[in-house]
């Protein structure tokens, strides 16, 4: 089977190249990682991130054929020849197909991916009903593998300031826990016109994630969450010294 | 309410709602227009003229207009943000926007009022 690999050594290249791969694969190959497994045999310098080979990690996510998605979970039958990778766009090249992440979790580390709750720990844990942690369905099983965030424009566009799908899916995850106290904090830190409101409704990120996830969903009801609260809280605002678009109006 | 949202205490909603409000104002304005397009039929100037002349078909068509500008207006900054890093730049060609969506809406207001 033919590959057609993107190979960057910082070290000793002075730009990055394509690299031709025509290896015979054995039956038991089956995944596009089996193969990478198979081409790292024949050349150990190829780098790559690889751990669960079960599409759980995300350490494999990459560029496949023009489009994100894990090495472990793509069936080789479904590839077109030559079989075309490159490293996740939008990121800086650590080495060939190794990305550096460091900007995709900072910004996972912003919107704060933990339970913010002040009551005092219970004695077991703290419970849900059946309806509240249904909620949650299709927001926590992300891997964090980046297939998203690097297959959106906007965060091309915009790195260090749109959180991108990914980041954004999880703020929502938080957001919707009912375990969770701190919805406003998480709605006000959204607020920035880069963080959130840089989503185009572009769709990538829903079409390349792995794991069948709706990040774009997950982004507009943050949105529409934002308008909800403003709905129930508007006897609570101040009502003076506001101005829309430069004009005072209330 | 609403209105709370477009105050610039949410800068990034504020200009994700005015441009939703303003494309709901516009298709409401383009459904009404076809409407009416195939009610009365005009064929030539004069035609057009009455079709205009009411006071409140000329206020909604100024209002979808002020609703488009803001539109444009904002899907520019919008594209502008993304592409242009340069803050100076970016600040010259936004002006530059603004001055040609006002003079067009000015001119719409002109032919408006005229129309009378």
């Amino acid at each position: 089977m033919k590959f057609s690999i993107y190979r960057y050594n910082p070290d000793t290249d002075k730009k990055p190249y394509m690299q031709d791969y025509d290896i015979a694969l054995e039956d038991s190959d089956q995944m596009l990682l089996d193969a990478l497994v198979r081409i790292k045999q024949v050349d150990e310098t190829l780098s790559l991130r690889k751990s669960c080979r079960e599409g759980v990690c995300g350490s494999d996510a990459m560029n496949i054929n023009g489009k994100n998605g894990l090495a472990c979970i793509t069936k080789l039958s479904d590839l077109d020849e030559p079989v075309v990778l490159r490293p996740m766009p939008g990121l800086p090249v650590i080495r060939d197909l190794v990305v550096d992440m460091t900007q995709f979790f900072d910004h996972y580390n912003s919107i704060k991916p933990y339970l913010e709750n002040n009551d005092p720990p219970p004695e077991t844990e703290r419970l849900q009903s059946p309806e509240d942690r249904a909620k949650l369905d299709g927001l926590y099983e992300c891997i964090l593998c980046g297939a998203c965030t690097t297959s959106c424009p906007s965060f091309w566009w915009n790195p260090d300031k749109f959180v991108g799908p990914a980041g954004l899916m999880q703020a929502y995850r938080f957001i919707a826990d009912s375990r969770d106290q701190a919805e406003e904090e998480r709605l006000e830190n959204l607020e920035d016109p880069y963080r959130l409101y840089r989503c185009h409704n572009i769709m990538n990120c829903t079409d390349v994630c792995p794991k069948k996830l709706n990040p774009n969903a997950a982004i507009a009801a943050i949105k529409d969450l934002k308008i909800e609260r403003a709905k129930e809280h508007k006897d609570a605002q101040p009502k003076t010294g506001k101005k829309i678009f430069g004009i005072k109006v209330l | 309410m609403l209105i709370e949202l477009l105050t610039d205490r949410y800068p990034g909603m504020r200009q994700w709602l005015t441009q939703r409000l303003s494309a709901v104002v516009m298709a409401l304005y383009t459904v009404l227009f076809v409407l009416l397009i195939a009610l009365y039929q005009p064929t030539n100037y004069a035609e057009w003229h009455d079709f205009f002349s009411p006071w409140w078909w000329r206020l909604a068509t100024l209002l979808s207009w002020v609703c488009l500008m803001m539109h444009a207006w904002l899907g520019v900054r919008d594209v502008l943000k993304d592409y242009i890093f340069n803050v100076t730049v970016r600040s010259y060609l936004q002006l530059l926007v603004e001055l040609v969506l006002i003079i067009d809406l000015t001119w719409m207001a002109f032919i408006l009022v005229e129309m009378k």
